[in-house]
């Protein structure tokens, strides 16, 4: 519509990729000019996004065909509509502080060149994903996200763990694309086409879309969210490092199942929503829990961002998707800085993640502290925080659509919530010093306090309520739907439940986890809930599959092979072929005389030559 | 014929005359000093793909021109391109300067006869994809599969005998069947050896009163998959290409072998009923079979050369399912994205047999329980090999995706559980191309892995292996991102074949009106 601002899109999409480029080609052992080039480029794209925000007016849409391929156009292009703009603006804004994290936090390591072109590579991916205006496309994004995340994450390769979580996020997101390529493959088949607008023309025309559709696109989100029951690979990725689980594994990556999702909306039949929605609550009470029962600081927050991912879920499946990427907005945000804190306390406590080793490093490290606190009680919710506009107003929505259970798992995640935030903040900041490294801690330097404080101070805390103020009206408009829907009553049942939570939670929680020191309190108290909480059920499964059922089945088919096709069949055959090629010929086969065989080759093909030549 | 023309075909005939009188002249090489091996080896090696480079720029008529370029009067048949062979022709000319890049680092015995081989071996699959006459495509596949035969038994690895002696029983009573398909075909068309060129074929074939025999159709799709590992005829493919040395497993299974592919385009495709009946239910499950079954078979090796072996052999999988649904329902886009994997595949693969061979001649095995922790010593070729990994399995970017993706979607209107099946392959592949890479190259150093570096040191990736890696990916990432470079040459000859098929599947359909299929859009 507009070729000014597709212009625009066409620099916010292929800088990155000229960025992972050139440092992947001529900066590998530059890394500090690899950092600098791409923390330039994240701010540049996070400018470019804010005009945007701000100027464009209305949608922009743009569009090539690549290829054809025999009837099936291949197209490229761009649909930036509200949700489009909103989610730029945060992919972009929360990336560029944390490539600015990076550069202090990556600071003493070898392999800088790879880290920060990878880093590129995902902004690149990731944007993609937002501007595409078909499902192709989005797919090839898709895909090259899960490529980012799977190099990043095995940063530290020369280490076991790194290796395997890379591996199996890689692969989980490949089985949710297995679903995602046949939906693709229906969408083209039912309506003829892969573009988002005209499939918004044929769903609305045909009124009801095929439940399978919606299921099999969900596929992709469910890989790609880390949703239920393929959640299990981003416990994992915590493996890499720490922005890149701020950056991919929290704020960005997952977030883009969600805002898939809410771009498909349409697709998805009531079937499909229903288990969203249970599915997703379910998942974010139970994820919350078992955030209980880790001591990884890391790890515990990758639970917390499994049981949000839920809740994103859940308020896809209840017919809300604009609540659910207000929800991912916020999510990015405060999670981001609960992230990169997590990476400041671990960067000050000398590389440990244990949280029964730290404690007391509210004195030692207050900037971070301060954020991460401010950003912890975002995730709980807080009234007026960023994190309760959208939580709230998510569980109002289950409310209102009469979705008892729904609402039940949600508030059962909200006191979860409460609970793992309250227990993470008296084991990290408050009490006393629980081993050397915690007692010897430093803040950080400015290049990783300057964007925890960016984003935890000014959007953690203040991105809902003073959206208003900071976000000039044209933006507005973009999240104001949703806001619209929310109720500011303190005797609305989700406040009730919300307030509930905080105080029943936050407060247990804190003085609970006083009771012992070193050790957490639930382990010591209850060592079955504890390791029930633990045990990760899922992993179980999928291990006994690939060792008991995957494995075994290759290695018989391949014994099938190796016995019926080639033994007996191919011998056999070529036995009898020997046999009637005449008895000479025959004893050179089996001597295995090499001339003899070679001169057998080569009789036989001139004499196939000299037929075809004398026909 | 103006001058450019000329230019264009008799580059095209030296593409295809100088690596074979390069390859003589070493064979007489005892009398050569060893700089002049190399280069005249080089040269042999660099002049196709130089042609490529000068018919791709605009001022050569942008290949274009050469799809229908013709070179008349050349022994034993008629050269030229169409729109099929041109980029496979290109491929050949890429996969073959990197085998050749390749081959001249290696130091084997009688290295001047040595590179003379994979000379005539290169210039034969040349031949193979610039001839228009069938009975010289037979010819230059021959003339290139002896000196693979030869390649592997002197110069081969572990179990090269056996090898040896299946393929070269494997490919010969392949050709045969299919050439007899063929030559029955040729009879029934009333065509002679002289005017038996692919187009004369598809016309007489397409004539509405020409009835073949059932036989023929069945004869040649499985002679003619047998050479390109159809299962369950695929018994030779990968101990043959693991057993080869690494330059002729790179021009066998990235370019020769695309040769009964090839063949079952041009020839069985439009035809010969292939996608019909008890014939197209068999290749169906065949080509499941490579998928599937195949796919499994790879999750269970434990060596790198034999997994790519065997890797090469199950992405044969998706390349047939989109030749059956081009046949049996007549999509052109079945057979645009079989022919654009077939490129693809070709350059990924040879990247692959390329870059483990680096791994091999460093750490001095292809075993999976000693290896670990390459990436540590060396970074770049592990960069090279993740990249050449990920081409491989489809990830977008690289040309493979195309076609497998091209695939899928031709395979649209196909039931739930078939489309599953086939596209199954993006997670096996996953599984086991990522498992490689793990285990070869992440994690600690295995203890291998020290012993060796403390015994004989090793480099990270020479300049010619990074060259020749650069090459093929490189070509692999072009065509990646510009997939038009490959489907506006291949378009028209697809819709042309996917048209005969579905008159061949609906004869009544009026052949003087083709059918077109209305066009979706990915719009």
């Amino acid at each position: 519509m507009s070729p000014d601002f597709s212009s625009l899109v066409h620099w916010i999409l292929f800088l990155p990729l000229g960025a992972a480029a050139f440092s992947a080609l001529f900066l590998r052992r530059q890394g500090a000019l690899a950092a600098g080039l791409s923390t330039a480029t994240a701010f540049t794209i996070a400018g470019l996004a804010l005009k945007l925000l701000l100027q464009a007016p209305g949608d922009v849409t743009w569009h090539i065909e690549l290829a054809r391929l025999g009837e099936v156009s291949l197209g490229f292009g761009y649909l930036i509509d509200a949700n489009a703009r909103l989610m730029l603006f945060v992919v972009s804004f929360v990336a560029a502080w944390i490539h600015l994290f990076s550069v202090g936090y990556m600071q003493a390591d070898g392999a800088r060149g790879r880290f920060f072109a990878g880093l590129s590579i995902f902004m690149f991916a990731i944007l993609g994903i937002v501007v595409a205006d078909n499902l192709l496309m989005t797919f090839i994004f898709w895909e090259l996200v899960g490529f980012s995340s799977y190099m990043l994450i095995a940063h530290y390769f020369d280490k076991d763990f790194a290796a395997a979580a890379s591996k199996k996020a890689f692969i989980t997101n490949r089985i949710g694309d297995l679903g995602f390529i046949l939906g693709i493959a229906l969408c083209l088949h039912l309506y003829g086409t892969l573009d988002f607008v005209e499939l918004q023309k044929h769903a609305a025309a045909a009124k009801m879309v095929p439940v399978a559709v919606g299921a099999l696109l969900m596929c992709g989100f469910l890989g790609k969210s880390a949703q239920f029951p393929l959640h299990v690979w981003l416990t994992d990725a915590m493996a890499g490092p720490t922005p890149v689980s701020a950056l991919i594994h929290a704020a960005t990556m997952v977030a883009a199942g969600v805002y898939f999702m809410a771009r498909v909306s349409f697709l998805l039949a009531p079937e499909v929503l229903q288990w969203m929605a249970i599915s997703g609550a379910g998942m974010a009470a139970l994820a919350g829990l078992c955030a209980l029962a880790q001591t990884d600081i890391k790890k515990s927050l990758a639970y917390s961002t499994l049981a949000h991912l839920g809740i994103m879920g859940c308020a896809l499946g209840l017919g809300h998707p604009e609540l659910a990427v207000l929800h991912m907005a916020m999510h990015a945000f405060f999670k981001a800085t609960l992230f990169l804190g997590a990476g400041s306390v671990i960067h000050g406590c000398h590389h440990e993640q244990d949280m029964l080793k730290m404690g007391g490093l509210l004195k030692k490290m207050p900037l971070t502290a301060a954020t991460f606190i401010a950003a912890t009680l975002s995730n709980c919710a807080v009234p007026f925080l960023a994190g309760w506009y959208s939580k709230d107003a998510i569980l109002e929505a289950a409310w209102h659509g009469h979705h008892t259970a729904a609402f039940a798992f949600l508030a059962v995640a909200a006191l979860a919530t409460c609970l793992y935030s309250g227990r993470m903040i008296r084991l990290v900041f408050l009490g006393e010093a629980n081993s050397e490294a915690a007692a010897h801690a430093h803040e950080s330097p400015w290049t990783m306090t300057l964007p925890i404080t960016v984003l935890g101070l000014v959007f953690a805390v203040g991105a809902g309520f003073a959206a208003p103020f900071l976000i000039p009206a044209s933006a507005l408009q973009v999240v104001s739907p949703a806001l619209a829907e929310m109720h500011f009553s303190f005797t609305a049942p989700s406040t009730i439940v919300g307030l509930l939570a905080l105080a029943l939670g936050f407060g247990g929680a804190l003085k609970f986890y006083s009771l012992f020191r070193g050790v957490d309190a639930l382990q010591k108290l209850s060592p079955r809930t504890y390791a029930l909480l633990e045990h990760r059920w899922m992993d179980g499964l999928y291990r006994w599959w690939i060792d008991s059922v995957q494995r075994r089945l290759a290695e018989f088919i391949a014994f099938l092979d190796l016995l019926l096709i080639n033994g007996i069949a191919v011998r056999w055959i070529a036995g009898g072929a020997t046999a009637a090629l005449g008895h000479m010929t025959g004893r050179t086969f089996h001597r295995g005389q090499t001339r003899g065989f070679a001169l057998w080759i080569v009789i036989g093909s001139l004499l196939l030559v000299g037929y075809l030549l004398a026909r | 014929m103006d001058s450019l023309s000329t230019l264009n075909a008799n580059l095209l005939t030296a593409s295809v005359i100088l690596p074979l009188a390069l390859g003589l002249c070493l064979l007489a090489g005892r009398l050569l000093p060893p700089s002049w091996v190399s280069a005249l080896a080089l040269l042999g090696f660099a002049f196709p793909a130089t042609v490529t480079l000068w018919y791709l720029l605009p001022y050569s008529g942008s290949f274009d021109a050469l799809v229908k370029l013709r070179v008349h009067d050349f022994w034993p048949c008629t050269l030229g391109l169409n729109g099929v062979s041109a980029p496979l022709f290109a491929m050949t000319a890429l996969v073959g300067l990197a085998a050749g890049l390749k081959a001249l680092t290696q130091e084997v015995e009688a290295r001047p006869t040595y590179l003379g081989l994979i000379l005539f071996m290169f210039s034969g699959t040349l031949g193979v994809f610039a001839t228009e006459h069938i009975i010289g495509f037979y010819f230059f596949h021959e003339f290139a599969l002896i000196p693979t035969f030869i390649l592997t038994l002197f110069w081969g690895g572990e179990g090269r005998r056996s090898a040896a002696m299946q393929m070269a029983v494997y490919l010969t009573v392949g050709a045969m069947l299919s050439l007899a398909g063929i030559l029955i075909a040729m009879q029934t068309a009333n065509l002679t050896r002289d005017n038996a060129t692919f187009e004369e074929l598809f016309k007489a074939l397409s004539a509405p009163d020409v009835q073949l025999p059932v036989a023929t159709g069945a004869l040649t799709l499985f002679g003619l998959g047998t050479l390109a590992s159809l299962f369950p005829f695929h018994s030779w493919a990968a101990p043959g290409y693991a057993a080869a040395p690494t330059p002729v497993s790179m021009l066998h299974a990235g370019a020769l072998k695309k040769f009964g592919l090839y063949g079952i385009v041009m020839v069985a495709a439009a035809s010969m009923h292939i996608g019909e009946g008890a014939l197209g239910q068999w290749f169906l499950w065949c080509g499941l079979g490579n998928v599937v079954l195949v796919g499994l078979i790879c999750l269970a090796q434990r060596d790198l050369k034999q997994l790519l072996a065997w890797s090469s052999v199950a992405h044969m999988g998706p390349v047939f399912l989109g030749l059956w649904v081009g046949t049996s329902r007549g999509s052109a886009a079945g057979i645009d994205a079989a022919i654009f994997l077939m490129v693809a595949h070709g350059l990924s693969c040879a990247a692959l047999f390329l870059l483990a061979n680096a791994v091999r001649t460093r750490t001095g095995t292809y075993r999976f329980e000693e290896l670990g922790g390459l990436a540590s010593r060396a970074p770049i070729l592990a960069g090279f090999f993740i990249a050449a990994t990920m081409a491989s399995i489809g990830l977008p970017g690289f040309g493979n995706f195309w076609g497998e993706i091209g695939v899928f979607l031709a395979l649209r209107a196909e039931p739930l559980w078939l489309q599953a099946l086939v596209a199954s392959t993006v997670v096996i592949s996953a599984i086991y191309a990522l498992r490689a890479v793990a285990n070869v190259f992440f994690g600690p150093a295995s203890a291998h892995l020290e012993e060796r570096a403390t015994q004989a040191p090793f480099g990270d990736l020479g300049f010619t292996e990074r060259l020749a890696a650069a090459i093929l990916l490189g070509a692999s990432l072009t065509i990646g991102f510009v997939p038009s470079l490959i489907t506006e040459r291949t378009n028209a000859d697809a819709q042309g074949i996917a048209a005969a098929a579905r008159r061949a599947v609906v004869p009544a359909t009026p052949v003087t009106a083709p059918a077109v299929a209305p066009t979706p859009s990915a719009r």
